[in-house]
């Protein structure tokens, strides 16, 4: 009796769940592309990080928020590094053109569309640049509530042999 | 027949409290209420609580999302079914189940040393609930489970 009532209500979990979902805002596909990166020890942490810093995120975490669909990637490189090759669907904001002075402007020309609350990513081309950690400190900063930085960054994601965008062939 | 023994005495004590029908309904309310506020999230952002079972590590990636989208809508209707007494036996079996699932899954992951959201009441990657708190919680928790489990009361039902 209690057996058949426990799978009654299973079964009726899983046709709301499976059916809510094709309505849902927040839909997500049925079977998830998650895997397992081997070689991973946690993610990368800049020596001059400090503790108010967004979180750091290693490349499982990066490749699962990747496969998700919802995290907005943004790629801090200039325009050319981001062109030759990138995180797929990233969004580029080179740092080091940020304005000194009013970032509502430039940040509301590229990251209209983007909800204060939704998940944010930033890297740049691994360990040996910081365009990225400056990038989510600002966006940190200006409201972004849920902003982690991927310090590994595109390097780290090929080395991965992760998918790579490539808007121009730039050799090598 | 002879006078009861002491034991025995206790004993009937023991099951007289647990069959109480008012301490009963307290433990149906408490844990209904805690598995509706707990699938109230979940429900809404299916996508974060998917993030939330992933950093656990524990499931098949290609389940994670199935996860997500069915263990919600368990909880809440489990919740309510204890609440109104409708498929009550079976509800109560999968609130026992399900909150030994959850303090396994949370000492794995103090066990492996992994940072981890609960994902308990709000489906989040960050790791903001110390797993440690979650585990005390949800062992208060499985208390009351275990009372329902154990209760004969049938009172207060709107079905069997």
């Amino acid at each position: 009796m209690a057996i058949k009532q426990a799978i009654i209500l299973l079964v009726i979990a899983a046709i709301l769940g499976l059916g809510a979902n094709l309505f849902s805002p927040n839909k997500i596909e049925y079977i998830g592309a998650y895997r397992n990166l081997s070689g991973s020890d946690g993610p990368i942490i800049p020596p001059d990080a400090d503790e108010n810093d967004p979180p750091f995120i290693d490349i499982n975490t990066a490749h699962f928020e990747h496969s998700t669909k919802r995290t907005i990637f943004i790629d801090a490189r200039e325009r050319e590094e981001f062109e030759c090759g990138t995180i797929p669907g990233s969004i580029n904001i080179p740092f080091d053109y940020l304005p000194d002075g009013d970032l509502k402007l430039y940040f509301d020309s590229s990251l209209g569309h983007v909800a204060f609350d939704q998940p944010i990513v930033v890297f740049c081309s691994g360990e040996e640049c910081d365009q990225s950690l400056h990038l989510a400190r600002n966006l940190a900063e200006y409201g972004y509530s849920d902003v982690t930085i991927f310090f590994g960054g595109s390097r780290e994601w090929e080395r991965f042999s992760l998918e790579i965008e490539r808007r121009k062939n730039c050799g090598g | 027949m002879g006078a009861l023994q002491p034991r025995d005495r206790k004993e009937k004590k023991l099951r007289r409290l647990i069959d109480n029908d008012l301490l009963t309904m307290i433990s149906r309310l408490v844990v209904g209420i805690v598995f509706i506020y707990a699938s109230f999230y979940k429900v809404i952002d299916p996508g974060s609580f998917a993030r939330s079972i992933w950093f656990y590590h524990l499931v098949p990636g290609n389940l994670i999302n199935l996860i997500a989208l069915i263990l919600p809508w368990l909880e809440l209707l489990c919740g309510l079914a204890l609440v109104f007494g409708i498929h009550y036996r079976g509800a109560v079996i999968w609130a026992n189940v399900l909150t030994i699932v959850f303090i396994i899954a949370l000492y794995t992951t103090i066990y492996r040393g992994l940072s981890v959201d609960c994902g308990c009441f709000k489906a989040s990657g960050a790791a903001s609930y110390k797993a440690w708190r979650s585990i005390i919680f949800d062992l208060f928790l499985l208390v009351f489970t275990l009372h329902l489990y154990f209760s004969r009361s049938q009172r207060w039902r709107l079905a069997r």
